[in-house]
């Protein structure tokens, strides 16, 4: 039996923000700025389509938006059409689903496409819908569905047992945004410093403002295909999906799997495997987008994902280890921290930015990077997702 | 009018962030009558031994359905504690506090996290000892043959020690 390889051959994404449009919309945009990528590539090219989303059931009254979808942007899919609700990791989970469904034969050139309508009329609807972004009957009633409160525990305990530092959490921002000044589709283009993340207003303590990603509507797309459809439609060297993993260990808090709120034994093992079935090490990697939902968040991922020691992921941070010429360039289209978090949006931008590096064709180039990762935890730090690529295939 | 004017005064399911605890929708309402006591509960397996929490239909580690209601501690440490002011839901009034509590050596049931009430900002620190506190949370309404009735329900949060 041969073996088919799935590659990545196109992605766009319309201009994250406050937008002035529905989630409709913006699938339109995202998807028009995906086939703009690779012009030969036609709707009709295209044979499946996950959807992923999780506020279009809520914000927007619609469920079984997957047809919908494809009305709007003129797929007729013939071996797929259905949604993906992973929460933050919608995207990735559409991907490594299209990987899948690629490698078997079961479809050919599949669009992953994510959209997320997360302002609605009136304000005080996004926080009381992040209730539902929890385990219902256990943790929304104890007010954890908006992450913060939850993070900000997260960050106590880290700086407990490891020493990190509010400079340290604060290097965070001030890189991801140093990144995401020249990225024209994020929600911000503005550099911070130290100074300015200390002081900003609080949100929970230690973590204040720009600690925390900004709400943001968004879409994108991104397009997985047999390696020899890919062959044919794409004239750019190939990217590969190598493998990748997603772990599942608990949902409600009181069932939280690490020592401490610090460890995070869940995206420990997601790392394995996924660098286990890429055949792959952390040291391999030479880019890498991860969940930086919370400043504090991309400190434990460092660490959890190998690229630093348990407990140095502060120092790492501050000493500019996530820079293009420091050990391994993370976020480097921003991160959810300056290109803003449309959930299911998330993975499929985060998938884009490393297609574009391994490509040579990234705003902020990492020289002849060749391996790229990325990484999503979704809701309530209760599911983690990783995706690795590489311009070559797993031998 | 507002734009859903059908929705004028009308509980909605769909958004309601409490539990729909009666047994007519629910079966471990026994959870929640316990709770109106004052007891903290969960499932157990009489089969392999098993605590699950929160209490389940059938046990996660056997899938026995013979499950039987053991009491948790209802006092427990701060490990961690967290205040927002900003970004509430509705629902709850600022400061909303949470915790990350340890529960005695021995209890099946490690840590849970809570909010804390019926304290400020400020008065409860990592370390302190808490207990279990209910509270009556807004009745919902039910259809009962033709009629309408209104179902009374609880929550739980931890509190500082009197
Ligand atoms: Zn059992």
């Amino acid at each position: 039996m041969s073996k088919v390889n799935a590659c990545v051959i196109a992605g766009g994404q319309c201009k994250f923000g406050v937008r002035e449009a529905s989630y409709i919309d913006m699938v339109q945009e995202a998807s028009k700025a995906c086939l703009d990528d690779l012009p030969d590539l036609k709707p009709r090219d295209i044979d499946g389509l996950l959807f992923a989303s999780t506020y279009v059931g809520r914000n927007s009254c619609q469920v079984n938006p997957a047809p919908v979808v494809a009305e709007r942007v003129g797929l007729k899919p013939t071996s797929i059409c259905t949604r993906v609700d992973v929460l933050c990791a919608g995207g990735s989970s559409g991907i490594l689903l299209a990987q899948g469904l690629v490698q078997s034969g079961m479809a050919e050139v599949v669009m992953v496409l994510g959209s997320e309508k997360l302002y609605t009329p009136e304000r005080w609807q996004i926080q009381y819908g992040e209730i539902a972004a929890s385990d219902h009957d256990w943790d929304a009633p104890q007010g954890i569905g908006p992450p913060p409160l939850w993070f900000a525990m997260q960050a106590k305990d880290h700086m407990k047992h490891y020493g990190t530092t509010r400079e340290q959490l604060a290097a965070v921002s001030v890189a991801n945004y140093k990144y995401g000044f020249n990225n024209p589709k994020g929600h911000f283009q503005n550099e911070l410093t130290i100074e300015e993340v200390i002081e900003a207003k609080e949100i929970a303590a230690p973590l204040g403002l720009f600690d925390c990603c900004p709400l943001t509507d968004g879409a994108a797309a991104i397009i997985i295909a047999s390696e020899e459809r890919a062959k044919d439609l794409s004239g750019r060297p190939l990217v590969y999906l190598r493998g990748g993993a997603q772990v599942s260990l608990h949902s409600v808090t009181a069932n939280w799997p690490g020592k401490h709120l610090g460890d995070w034994p869940h995206m420990k093992l997601a790392a394995e495997k996924a660098f286990e079935r890429a055949k792959l090490s952390p040291e391999d990697i030479d880019v890498a987008q991860v969940h930086d939902c919370f400043s504090i968040s991309q400190i434990i991922e460092l660490e959890e994902l190998g690229f630093c020691k348990k407990g140095e992921g502060g120092p790492f941070m501050a000493s500019g280890q996530t820079n293009l010429d420091g050990k391994i360039p993370v976020n480097t289209d921003g991160g959810l921290l300056s290109c803003g978090h449309p959930l299911g949006a998330t993975g499929i931008r985060q998938g884009i930015e490393v297609v574009k590096q391994l490509q040579g064709r990234a705003a902020n180039q990492v020289k002849g990077a060749r391996f790229g990762l990325t990484h999503n935890l979704s809701g309530v730090n209760v599911e983690h997702t990783i995706v690795t690529y590489g311009r070559e295939p797993k031998k | 009018m507002k734009g859903v004017p059908i929705l004028e005064g009308r509980y909605s399911n769909i958004l309601d962030m409490f539990p729909v605890e009666c047994k007519e929708f629910n079966r471990i309402y026994t959870f929640y009558n316990n709770l109106k006591e004052g007891r903290f509960t969960t499932t157990k397996c009489k089969g392999c031994g098993k605590v699950s929490y929160p209490p389940r239909v059938i046990c996660p580690e056997c899938y026995s359905e013979k499950l039987e209601w053991i009491d948790l501690p209802t006092r427990g440490k701060v490990v961690t504690i967290a205040e927002k002011w900003r970004g509430i839901p509705i629902c709850f009034t600022p400061p909303l506090i949470d915790a990350w509590i340890e529960f005695p050596d021995g209890s099946p049931v490690k840590h849970v996290l809570s909010r804390l009430i019926n304290c400020e900002v400020g008065q409860v620190k990592e370390g302190d000892e808490v207990q279990l506190a209910v509270f009556d949370v807004p009745s919902h309404p039910m259809d009962k043959g033709k009629e309408s009735i209104m179902v009374d329900r609880v929550f739980f949060a931890f509190e500082p020690v009197k």
